[in-house]
């Protein structure tokens, strides 16, 4: 049995150490999320097309990957999707789900996966083989969102 | 046995060890998940890069060979002065993405869809067209694969972190606060246990007295 320990009262600096590292790193997962997406209609006008980050950096969109998003759906749905799309990632690590304001993400993700997909609670919940698909094709235009609330 | 974190035993340091126990079973779970996308995306990053490679080598080689005819045909000098006439300024847009907290860089080759077909088409033939083109998607493989190498080494170098982390919480941490937060419960109990034994006493002795 180990001895107690009465008498030492302050954390030692490696747990405090420990403290503020894991602190930092539900910090860092999520600094790279987007403060407010924008309309693909938007980012094709655009330059550079972009947006700023909760931790003032900015996330590139490749313009590639906009023309292929414009090409596989209308003006109309170009004027409603938001972009990035989040991924997110929660309770269940065999799924994921992309949060989705309407049909053009669903339409979107069924061209991309070559399957009907369907969303619920504005959710729409893939595999994790189908995520590595799905980030093949959209690399800068989707990004992930850890979820402390699913975690918990 | 892990070894006891040094707090007083009294039972505001066991609510505030429950505390932190939970939450590095949360950090713990997010963590998890986070090197469960790392490995994922570093996995696509290596097929990729594996990719990109061989197209680049394969570009290169099919590149080499039609230059070579192209010379062939025109001669060295006459290559040399319509080639003269292709050299453009190449613009690469840099940018960062983010890949589950890991900042990674992203190019992409802009402007001119043809950057060197700058020369005289009167005057060349359809071997340097071919040449031209090659080179075009030679450039393009390469900025490609520019970008999916440091992504590579990011993504592993990040891999690598996150997983001393996930150690020291599955291995050092979690396992330290479930034994002193067990090793408090334990001495709250002793002392209840004393209480009693001690009332017991007090009790037969105000009887006796």
């Amino acid at each position: 049995m180990p001895k107690p320990l009465q008498d030492e009262v302050k954390q030692s600096p490696y747990e405090r150490m420990l403290q503020e590292c894991l602190s930092g790193e539900l910090r860092i997962v999520n600094a790279g999320l987007p403060q407010s997406q924008k309309r693909l209609a938007a980012l094709l006008n655009e330059k550079y097309p972009h947006v700023v980050c909760n931790d003032g950096s900015t996330h590139l969109f490749k313009k590639s990957e906009l023309e292929y998003l414009a090409s596989i759906i209308d003006t109309d749905e170009q004027k409603a999707l938001p972009l990035p799309m989040l991924i997110e990632l929660g309770a269940n690590q065999a799924e994921a789900a992309i949060i989705c304001e309407g049909k053009v993400e669903e339409k979107i993700i069924s061209k991309a996966l070559n399957m009907p997909v369907t969303c619920e609670e504005r959710r729409i919940r893939i595999y994790k083989p189908q995520l590595a698909l799905l980030r093949r094709k959209f690399k800068t235009t989707t990004v992930y969102v850890f979820s402390p609330k699913m975690v918990a | 046995m892990p070894e006891l974190i040094k707090v007083r035993p009294t039972k505001i340091e066991l609510v505030k060890l429950k505390r932190r126990l939970s939450l590095a079973q949360r950090v713990q779970k997010i963590v998890k998940d986070r090197l469960s996308i790392l490995t994922m995306e570093f996995l696509q990053t290596a097929r990729d890069t594996v990719e990109a490679k061989r197209k680049l080598l394969d570009e290169l080689s099919k590149l080499y060979k039609a230059l070579s005819v192209a010379a062939g045909y025109h001669g060295y000098i006459a290559l040399e002065k319509e080639l003269i006439a292709t050299e453009v300024d190449l613009k690469v847009t840099a940018g960062l993405g983010n890949v589950a907290g890991v900042r990674i860089p992203s190019f992409e080759l802009m402007g001119n869809t043809k950057p060197m077909r700058g020369y005289n088409l009167v005057d060349t033939s359809s071997w340097l067209d071919r040449a031209a083109q090659l080179s075009e998607e030679w450039l393009r493989a390469i900025v490609e694969l520019a970008e999916l190498q440091r992504n590579f080494e990011l993504l592993a170098m990040e891999i690598n972190r996150t997983k001393r982390i996930t150690n020291a919480l599955e291995y050092i941490v979690i396992p330290r606060l479930q034994a002193t937060i067990h090793y408090l419960k334990m001495k709250f109990e002793e002392r209840d246990r004393e209480e009693k034994a001690r009332l017991k006493r007090v009790k037969v002795l105000v009887a006796r007295g």
